[in-house]
C-alpha cells in the first residue's frame, strides 16, 4: 500500500515541478528557521544546566528600596561568604567568583593578557566542570596555584605539558599550574580561561570585611536535604544583623535555574528576562513554518482538479476516504520530509552567520539521537500541519461527481485559501513594520547628540607600569606633538563603573537616594574629551594646585542636587570635600535610548584606570598609533599595547538593537520570499484555470492591462485586507518594544503605510508575472488547446 | 442476486429537483448480461452508480446478495464494492501517473492481498486481456482500445461478482468495441454477472436482456434468449 503512495508521489511530485519546488523550497527555508531557532531556544533552556548540583545552588541577591523602588542586584560583600557559613548550617559551601581580571601571562618570551577569576577554592565542587588533568580537590589549594583552560593553556605553552609549569602573572607573582580544565561549553556563564584562588587575592591585601564594598558574587550550595524555604527567611536578614549600615537592606537567595532566563527584576520582583525573547522566537519560528505550510496547502488545494479524477478512480475500485487521507498525508510527509533534508543543508549554511548575530556558538551534534528525534519531529509536524487540510478536502470528493468531469463551485475552494493569504501578508506585514520601526529607532539614537567629541580620541588601561609612568608618558606625548590633550579617567568615557547616592551637599534632603554617577578625571578632561562648558572652567592642575579635589558636575546634576549657581559650592563624597569648579553640558556615558543620570567628575585625587589622548584632527591616525606604542613600549615594556577608539566603543553601544533589526530584517525577508513562492504558485494555477476566459476576453477586445488588472485585483484586496488587519497589531506591539526606551520615535501612520504599500509592491511583482504572461498569450492557442 | 424495489433518486440544486429515478424496480440474477438502454438523461448512470454503492439511493430498498445495502455507511459501502463489484466507464478513468500493471493492481492493494500474489494476478489477466506486452507503459501510451482493456483488467482482477459497465464501447471504434464486447461476453460466460449500459442496439445484442428506460423508470424488458 505505502510503496504504491509512495510511488504515485514521487511520480506527481516530478510531473509537476514547479509545484514541487515552490513547496519543497518553501517547507525548508520555513523548516530551516524553525531549526536555527530551536537549536538557540536549546541552548538558552540549558543554559548552565550540565551542573550535577543545580538544584541546590543559589547566588546571593540583595535587595533595598531606593526612592520608593525596589531595586535588585547580585554583586555581595567579600565577607558575606564568611558569615553565610557560620550561620547557616544547611549550607554544605560557599564560593565567591570575583569581578574578574585581565591579567598578563609571561612565559619564557610569551606575553598574553586574558580574563580570568579568582575564586574560593570549592569552585570545582559547586560547579560541574571537568579537569583534563589535576584534582579538583587540591587544585586550588595554594595561593599561587592556577588552573588553566585547555585552550589557553595550549596558547601559552604550545604541546609542553602545562602541569607544574611556572607562570608570571602580572609581571611579579609565579604561579603553578595545578590543573587543566576542560572549555567551558557556549551554554555558561562560567567561561573562564583560568582560575586562581581566593586564599591569592587574601595575600595581595585585596580580601576586606567592608560590607559597604559589593564587589563579588558568591555561590551558595545547599545540603541534599535542606529546605531553602526556611533557609530564605533566615537569610533576608543577614545584612541586618552583621552590618551596622544595612537600613532596609535584605537578601535572597536566587536559585540557578532562574539566572539565565528570569532574571529581570521589576520593583523586587522577577519580571521576564530573555525568557520573553524564547517565547518571542518560539512564535516567529512557529509562524515562518506555519506560513511554509500555509503554501503547501494552498497549493494543494488550487491543484485539485488535477487530483480529483485519481481520488474519484481510488474510491471506485475501493479506497476508504480514511486511507486516501492516510495517503495524502504521507505524501505531504514525504515532501516534508524531502524539505527538511533540504533544510539541513541551509542550516548549515546560515549557521555560521547566526551564530554571529546571536552571539553564540550553535552547531548540528549529528552524533546525537535527541537531534535527529528532533528533526522527525519537525519533519512529521510539518508534514501533518501542511497535509491535514488538503487531505481532508480532497479524500472528500464524491467520485460519481469528479468522474464526471463536474467541477467543485470555484468559490467554496477559494475562500479558505483567501482567509490563509491575508494570515501570510498579515504577518508579512507586522515583520515589514518591525524592521522599519527598530532601524528608525536605531538611526534615531545614533543621531542625538553625544555631547562630547567622539572622533580622534584612543583610550588604553593603566596597565603594569603605565600608572607609574603616566607623568613621563603625559609629557612625551604633549612634548612630541602625538597628543593635543590627555587625562586619566577612571573609566573609558563610555561606561560608568561607580555610582552612589552617599553624596552629600548643603541643604541635602536625607531621605533623598537618586544615584550619582561617579567618574574621576585628574586634568583637563573637558578638552580631552570634547565636552561643553556651561559655566566655570576644565580642571587646570598646572595654574590650580587645588583642582585635585574640584569637580564638574553635568545639567542632570546640578537639577537633582537643586542648585542655582553651583560653582564654588561644596560636596562631600568618600570622605573627601571636592568644590565645584564647573558645570558640563550632559553627554553620554552611558546607554543612548535612556535619559543622561546626573553625574559628578571629580578630580585627580581620585582613582584612575584608563589613560584618553586626543590626537590633532586632520593629522595621520597610523602614525599617531605608531609614534604612541613606540612610548608605550618605552614606559610600559612587558606589557602588550592594546588601544582602543572611543567612537568604535560609542557604536558598539547599538550592537545589540542592530541585530535585533538584523534578526528582523532577516525574519521579514524570510516570510515574505515564502509568501511570495506561494502567492506565486497560486497564481500560476488561477492563470491556468481562466485561461480560456482570458481568451475569450482578448478576442472581445480586452485590453492586456484590463487582463493584468483582472487577475490581480483579487490578490490586492487580500494585501488589503492583510494590512488593515496587520497595521493595528504593529501598532500594539511597536508600542510595547519602544517603550523600553525613554529616547524613542513616536509611531507614525506614515511608516505603516510603507510597510502596506512595500507588501503590495512584492505581492504585484509577484502576481503580476504570471498575470502577464497570461495576458500576452495568444488567445486562438489557448482555446484552441481546451 | 440483485432485487432493488421502488428506489428512487432525487437531484436537488438551488432552482431545480431532478428526479433521476423514480420508484424504479429491478431484479437481476446471477450470471445474466443485463443491458440497460434509453435516451440522455433517463436515469442510466444514476442506477449504474447506486448498484455500484457508489450513490445512495433517496427511497427504495436495494438487496445484494441477500443484504439490504441501501442504508450502508461508507465503510461498509467501500468493504463491499471492493470484494464483489467491478466498473467499466466510458472515458476508461485509468490512474495516469500509474503505469498498466499499478493500475490493473490497485484492487487488489485495496483487498490486502499480498505482493506475490497480486504479481500473479495481475499478470495472468494481463495475459487474458492481450495486453501484457504494454504492461509498463503508461495509459497515455496506449490506444483507447487498449486502455479499456486495461480498464476491463482492473474491473475483473478481484475476480468479481458483478462487472458494472457505463457505455464501455463509448469512446472506442467499431472493431475495438466488439473486442471489448467479446471480453465481456467471455467474462459473462465464466460466470460474472454484468449490467452495461449503453446506447448502441449492436452492443446489447450480445447480452441477455434488455431494459429500456424512460424518466428513471423501466419501461419495457426484451429477453433475447
Ligand atoms: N450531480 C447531479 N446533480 C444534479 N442533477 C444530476 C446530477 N447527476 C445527474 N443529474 C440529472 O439526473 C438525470 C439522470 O442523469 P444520468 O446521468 O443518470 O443520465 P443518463 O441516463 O446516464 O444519461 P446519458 O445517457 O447522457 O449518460 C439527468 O437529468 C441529470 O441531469
Ligand atoms: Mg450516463
Amino acid at each position: 500500500m505505502f510503496r504504491n503512495y509512495f510511488v504515485i508521489a514521487i511520480r506527481n511530485l516530478l510531473k509537476n515541478k514547479g509545484f514541487t519546488f515552490i513547496n519543497i523550497s518553501g517547507l525548508a527555508v520555513g523548516m530551516a528557521c524553525a531549526i536555527l531557532i530551536m537549536l538557540w531556544v536549546e541552548s538558552e533552556l540549558t543554559f548552565d544546566g550540565f551542573h550535577e548540583n543545580r538544584d541546590r545552588i543559589y547566588e546571593a541577591w540583595n535587595r533595598d528600596s531606593f526612592s520608593g523602588e525596589l531595586q535588585c542586584w547580585s554583586v555581595t560583600p567579600k565577607v558575606l561568604a564568611k558569615y553565610i557559613r557560620e550561620d547557616f548550617p544547611e549550607v554544605q559551601d560557599v564560593v565567591r567568583v570575583d569581578w574578574g581580571a585581565n591579567y598578563l601571562f609571561s612565559y619564557k618570551d610569551k606575553r598574553i593578557k586574558e580574563d580570568g577569576n579568582i575564586v574560593d577554592s570549592g569552585f570545582f565542587n559547586m560547579f560541574t566542570f571537568k579537569l583534563l588533568k589535576g584534582d579538583k580537590k587540591t587544585a586550588l589549594n595554594g595561593s599561587y596555584n592556577i588552573v588553566l583552560s585547555e585552550s589557553f593553556a595550549k596558547k601559552i605553552f604550545g604541546n609542553e605539558d602545562p602541569m607544574g609549569k611556572i607562570l608570571k602573572v602580572e609581571n611579579s607573582d609565579n604561579f603553578t599550574v595545578t590543573g587543566i580544565m576542560e572549555d567551558a561549553p557556549d551554554n555558561t556563564r562560567f567561561k573562564y580561561k583560568y582560575l586562581i584562588p581566593w586564599s591569592y587575592a587574601r595575600l595581595k591585601g585585596n580580601d576586606d570585611e567592608n560590607w559597604g564594598n559589593n564587589s563579588t558574587r558568591s555561590y551558595v550550595l545547599l545540603k541534599p536535604n535542606a529546605s531553602i524555604e526556611s533557609l530564605q527567611t533566615k537569610f533576608k536578614d543577614i545584612r541586618k544583623k552583621h552590618d551596622n549600615e544595612a537600613g532596609t537592606g535584605e537578601m535572597f537567595l536566587y536559585p540557578m535555574s532562574r539566572w539565565r532566563l528570569y532574571s529581570n527584576f521589576t520593583n523586587g520582583k522577577e519580571d521576564g528576562g530573555l525568557i520573553n525573547m524564547v517565547q518571542l522566537f518560539i512564535i516567529i519560528a512557529s509562524f515562518i513554518l506555519l506560513i511554509a505550510c500555509i503554501n503547501f496547502m494552498n497549493l494543494s488545494t488550487a491543484r485539485s482538479e488535477k487530483r480529483a479524477r485519481e481520488v474519484g478512480i481510488r474510491k471506485v475500485v475501493g479506497a476508504r476516504r480514511i486511507g486516501l487521507i492516510g495517503q495524502f498525508i504521507s505524501e505531504s510527509i514525504l515532501l516534508a520530509l524531502l524539505g527538511g533534508i533540504l533544510s539541513i543543508g541551509i542550516v548549515l549554511l546560515a549557521l555560521p552567520g547566526f551564530n554571529k548575530l546571536a552571539d553564540k556558538a550553535l552547531f548540528i551534534d549529528f552524533t546525537n539521537g535527541w537531534y535527529w528525534m528532533a528533526f522527525f519531529m519537525v519533519v512529521i509536524i510539518t508534514g501533518l500541519l501542511a497535509g491535514s487540510y488538503p487531505a481532508f478536502f480532497l479524500s472528500a470528493f464524491n467520485p460519481v461527481k469528479v468522474l464526471k468531469g463536474l467541477k467543485q463551485q470555484a468559490n467554496k475552494i477559494i475562500t479558505p485559501r483567501k482567509v490563509l493569504v491575508v494570515l501570510q501578508f498579515t504577518f508579512a506585514i507586522v515583520l515589514i513594520v518591525a524592521t522599519i520601526v527598530i532601524r528608525k529607532q536605531i538611526g534615531y539614537a545614533q543621531a542625538r547628540q553625544s555631547g562630547y567629541d567622539k572622533n580622534n580620541l584612543m583610550y588604553h588601561f593603566l596597565t603594569g607600569d603605565l600608572e607609574k609612568n603616566y607623568d613621563l608618558l603625559r609629557n612625551d606625548l604633549l612634548q612630541e606633538n602625538i597628543a593635543s590633550s590627555v587625562t586619566k579617567t577612571s573609566s573609558p568615557l563610555t561606561e560608568s563603573w561607580s555610582n552612589s547616592w552617599g553624596m552629600e551637599w548643603e541643604g541635602k534632603d536625607p531621605n533623598d537616594k537618586t544615584l550619582f554617577n561617579r567618574f574621576y578625571a585628574d586634568n583637563q578632561i573637558v578638552k580631552t574629551a570634547g565636552m561643553e562648558i556651561i559655566k566655570g572652567r576644565d580642571f587646570d592642575l598646572n595654574t590650580y594646585k587645588t583642582d585635585s579635589f574640584a569637580i564638574l558636575v553635568n545639567e542632570a546634576a546640578v537639577k537633582a542636587m537643586g542648585m542655582k549657581d553651583p560653582i564654588g559650592k561644596i560636596i562631600r563624597d568618600n570622605g573627601a570635600e571636592w568644590t565645584i569648579i564647573g558645570l558640563v553640558k550632559d553627554f553620554i556615558i552611558e546607554s543612548p535610548y535612556k535619559n543622561v543620570n546626573p553625574m559628578l567628575i571629580e578630580g585627580a585625587g581620585g582613582w584612575f584606570n584608563v589613560i584618553n589622548i586626543r590626537y590633532q584632527t586632520g593629522s595621520n591616525m597610523q602614525s599617531n598609533i605608531k609614534k604612541t606604542e613606540a612610548l608605550f613600549k618605552k614606559y610600559n615594556s612587558e606589557y602588550p599595547f592594546e588601544y582602543k577608539f572611543v567612537d568604535d566603543d560609542y557604536a558598539a553601544k547599538f550592537a545589540n538593537e542592530k541585530k535585533t533589526g538584523t534578526m528582523a530584517t532577516v525574519f521579514a525577508i524570510l516570510t515574505i520570499f515564502i509568501s511570495c513562492l506561494g502567492l506565486f504558485g497560486l497564481s500560476t494555477f488561477m492563470a491556468e484555470n481562466r485561461v480560456k476566459e482570458i481568451g475569450i476576453r482578448k478576442i472581445l477586445g480586452s485590453s492586456i492591462t484590463g487582463i493584468v488588472g483582472l487577475l490581480s485585483k483579487e490578490f490586492m484586496i487580500l494585501v488589503g485586507i492583510s494590512f488593515i488587519i496587520a497595521t493595528p497589531l504593529a501598532w500594539l506591539a511597536m508600542g510595547k518594544l519602544l517603550d523600553q526606551f525613554t529616547y524613542r520615535i513616536d509611531l507614525s501612520l506614515d511608516l505603516f503605510i510603507y510597510a502596506g504599500l512595500g507588501a503590495l509592491l512584492i505581492a504585484l511583482a509577484t502576481i503580476s508575472f504570471q498575470a502577464v504572461k497570461a495576458a500576452v498569450a495568444n488567445p486562438v492557442r489557448s482555446l484552441r488547446s481546451e | 442476486m440483485i432485487k432493488i424495489t421502488n428506489l428512487e433518486k432525487v437531484y436537488r440544486t438551488e432552482e431545480v429537483e431532478t428526479v433521476a429515478l423514480n420508484k424504479l424496480s429491478l431484479e437481476v440474477k446471477e450470471g445474466e448480461f443485463v443491458s440497460v438502454m434509453g435516451p440522455s438523461g433517463c436515469g442510466k448512470s444514476t442506477l449504474l452508480n447506486i448498484l455500484g454503492l457508489l450513490d445512495d439511493p433517496d427511497k427504495g430498498s436495494f438487496i445484494f446478495n441477500e443484504v439490504e445495502v441501501a442504508g450502508f455507511n461508507e465503510r461498509k459501502r467501500a468493504d463491499m464494492r471492493k470484494h464483489n463489484i467491478g466498473f467499466v466507464f466510458q472515458s476508461f478513468n485509468l490512474i495516469d501517473e500509474l503505469t498498466v500493471f499499478e493500475n490493473v493492481e490497485l484492487p487488489l492493494i485495496y483487498t490486502g492481498v499480498k505482493s506475490a500474489e497480486r504479481k500473479e494476478k495481475v499478470e495472468k489477466v494481463l495475459d487474458k486481456m492481450q495486453i501484457m506486452h504494454r504492461r509498463n507503459h503508461y495509459p497515455q501510451q496506449l490506444s483507447g482500445g487498449q486502455q479499456q482493456r486495461v480498464a476491463v483488467a482492473r474491473a475483473v482482477v478481484n475476480n468479481p461478482k458483478l462487472i458494472l459497465a457505463d457505455e464501455p464501447t463509448g469512446n472506442l471504434d467499431s472493431s475495438n468495441g466488439n473486442e471489448v464486447m467479446q471480453l465481456l461476453t467471455e467474462l459473462n460466460e465464466q460466470g460474472t454477472t454484468i449490467i452495461m449500459v449503453t446506447h448502441s442496439e449492436h452492443d446489447s445484442r450480445y447480452s441477455h436482456r434488455i431494459i429500456r428506460m424512460l424518466d428513471g423508470q423501466t419501461v419495457t424488458e426484451n429477453i433475447l434468449v
